[in-house]
């Protein structure tokens, strides 16, 4: 088992957001997690990263063996977590190049790895960055600094590509581009898609997951997750709403 | 006037009347109106507006010991200079100019060394720029600076002359107790181009008290750079003075990182048509140290533009102080100016007093002026961690950035980095 969450409860600013939750991904599956705004998919990644203010007030997660919910979010992603976010920040200042080399360099040190050289690393990079048609100038500027809403999402699968993690938590990552766009990320998605890493991908629409094929889809409403089915679920979401499902849950 | 400051203000005079005069006749009598208007304004008080902030009660009470037990050069204050590229390197020890330390040969028109015999050989150069843009001010360091000051850099670029080495003035005080005062003088001809660094380090119980004089001519062109990091215990106090002629462009970087009373002040007057100023300051404050930058840029003429940044980076329980004012001339129609002062506090102990001032007399005129304070941005370190930077390198690489973004308008990478360097070396408790 790569991930195992058990009876997950998350509150932000005092209110309970995540309210039981349970979910299991094993090495090499693709899960999605579909549902309604405001259904605490945001929190969910949030949480799995480890961002401090969001805070678990009971439940389990179980990660390669490890409790997860006692490392700090730098320590989860040297253990191989990596989080695409849904609004990137901009830091300028520190280049793109340079925040990959510092990333790459510390999992490799985490995991008694000798750090990586300057010419081996400008060919991953290189190498990484054409898979997702990102101009080479990107690579020198400031992090996400003045990049389009796309550029950012491209950016932040191009980090994966390049950190390839064991776990990948993609959130939102499909909101905000445009169709070629889409493709050039889901392309991104596909090409680290090995049979040993994991993808939770989190996502309001069914258009990312005809690019990208989960394995599980899991609908998630009122911070737990009400459905789980196979691809097909997704399709029958797209075609009723959540409106129908979020019914027959409740009725 | 307090006992201390008193105290201090007669020793300073005595000290000054027991010093082997000047030989030169006018550097004399211009010592003379020096000590005298320094013992006429005494040392500024916190009553002063300008002074507020920054109280110099403690340096008089520490000043007249430090000037009677003057120690000599101490080896285990070792020198450690900025490797600038091809660069006329001047060294100063304690006020006093090495040749033998110095490097490069000096250009046409510049003369460095004691300032009574540049006074002799060179008089007339001397006397009729020397205290010309300084001697408008009224400041006690000021004066203080010209009664003292023994050596000197001049440089008289002629017209139409590009120096392409840069000049490095490397101010190092190499003694545990004393005082110095450099003195730098510089007019640059019309056309001309120049880069002038200076860069004061070393001391302990130091004060080290500045002034620079920089006329630019017209359509001639200076990159001015100033990097304090003198001994966490040691005083610093500088000024500068710019005058920029028609079209004349300056491009200014002040950092301070040392000293545990840093006062650093820049003047610059656009004082013809088309001159352009970019000025720039860095105060990297940490431990208790206490760090005072302003700059005042007054427009004169029409025409005139100004981009003014200041930054600070204020650590531990230090303090920091800014003042920009920006002072538009009734003749300086068509003015374009801006002000922008960000700072960055890395615990709830550090502090910054900032205020920017617009003083605008022309009516056809584009200014804007803004501050801000915050502390480091959640949201992008936790995207560093996120990415499995640990959070001291991730505090750090947000503070470099910070910092980063001034410092990459230096050409000269030394400076730069060194800059860097210290900003590493901050410590973050109670972060």
């Amino acid at each position: 088992m790569l991930i195992d969450i058990k009876n997950l409860h998350v509150t932000v600013d005092g209110t309970e957001i995540i309210k039981g939750l349970n979910l299991s991904i094993k090495e090499g599956e693709v899960h999605a997690i579909m549902g309604p705004n405001g259904s605490g998919k945001s929190t969910l990644a949030q949480t799995l990263a480890g961002r401090a203010d969001y805070e678990v007030t009971g439940g389990s997660i179980t990660y390669l063996g490890q409790d997860l919910l006692a490392m700090g979010p730098d320590e989860r992603a040297r253990a191989g977590l990596f989080l695409s976010f849904q609004y990137p920040v901009e830091i300028p200042g520190v280049s793109n190049v340079y925040l990959l080399k510092a990333a790459l360099n510390a999992r490799r040190r985490a995991a008694g790895e000798a750090e990586v050289d300057a010419v081996a690393f400008m060919r991953i990079v290189k190498e990484k960055a054409a898979l997702l048609e990102l101009d080479q100038q990107f690579l020198s500027r400031g992090v996400n600094e003045g990049f389009s809403g796309g550029e950012k999402k491209r950016n932040e699968i191009f980090q994966m590509a390049v950190l390839e993690p064991r776990f990948a938590v993609l959130d939102e990552t499909d909101s905000g581009l445009d169709i070629d766009a889409l493709k050039v990320v889901a392309k991104g998605v596909n090409a680290q898609r090995d049979g040993n890493r994991s993808f939770l991908m989190i996502t309001h629409y069914q258009r990312l997951l005809d690019y990208v094929q989960p394995d599980y889809v899991h609908v998630l409403a009122g911070g737990r997750i009400i459905k789980s089915g196979d691809k097909s679920l997704a399709v029958e979401l797209e075609a009723s709403g959540y409106d129908g499902l979020l019914a027959a849950a409740n009725g | 006037m307090n006992s201390a400051t008193s105290t201090a203000t007669e020793h300073l005079q005595t000290l000054w009347r027991a010093q082997p005069p000047p030989a030169t006749k006018w550097l004399l009598a211009m010592q003379r109106e020096a000590i005298d208007r320094f013992v006429h304004v005494g040392f500024p008080t916190t009553r002063q507006e300008s002074w507020k902030y920054t109280d110099v009660s403690k340096l008089a009470l520490l000043l007249p010991d430090w000037l009677t037990n003057q120690v000599a050069y101490s080896p285990a204050l070792a020198r450690k200079p900025l490797d600038i590229q091809d660069a006329i390197h001047l060294v100063f020890v304690d006020g006093i100019f090495q040749p033998t330390l110095s490097s490069g040969d000096l250009p046409g028109g510049m003369l460095v060394g004691n300032l009574d015999q540049l006074a002799q050989s060179h008089g007339e150069v001397i006397e009729s720029r020397l205290g010309q843009l300084s001697g408008t001010m009224d400041t006690a360091f000021a004066a203080l600076n010209t009664a003292f000051a023994t050596d000197c850099t001049v440089l008289i670029l002629p017209a139409g002359t590009e120096l392409t080495r840069p000049v490095y003035i490397e101010h190092f005080s190499g003694s545990e107790s004393n005082s110095s005062h450099p003195r730098v003088l510089v007019e640059l001809g019309s056309q001309s181009k120049a880069t002038l660094i200076e860069h004061y380090s070393g001391g302990t119980a130091t004060l080290v008290n500045s002034v620079a004089e920089l006329r630019i001519g017209s359509g001639a062109r200076l990159n001015y750079y100033r990097l304090q990091e003198l001994h966490p215990e040691a005083w610093h106090t500088g000024l500068q003075y710019l005058c920029l002629h028609d079209n004349a462009t300056v491009h200014s970087m002040t950092i301070d990182i040392g000293a545990a009373t840093s006062r650093s002040e820049l003047y610059a007057r656009l004082e013809g048509s088309g001159a352009t100023l970019e000025a720039q300051g860095l105060l990297l404050g940490n431990g208790t140290q206490h760090i005072d930058s302003r700059i005042t840029v007054e427009h004169a003429a029409p025409h005139t533009e100004s981009r003014t940044q200041y930054r600070a980076i204020l650590g531990d329980k230090s303090r920091g102080v800014f003042n920009g004012r920006i002072l538009v001339q009734q003749p300086a129609q068509k003015t374009n100016a801006a002000l922008a002062n960000r700072n960055l506090l890395l615990n709830r102990g550090a502090e910054i007093n900032t205020k920017p001032e617009l003083e605008i007399y022309a009516d056809d005129v584009k200014c804007a002026h803004g501050s801000t304070t915050g502390q480091l941005d959640e949201n992008a370190l936790f995207y560093l961690l996120s990415r499995g930077i640990d959070q001291k390198a991730a505090r750090n690489m947000l503070i470099t950035a910070f910092a980063s973004e001034l410092l990459i308008n230096i050409d000269v990478p030394a400076m730069a980095e060194r800059t860097r360097e210290a900003l590493a070396s901050f410590r973050l408790n109670g972060a």
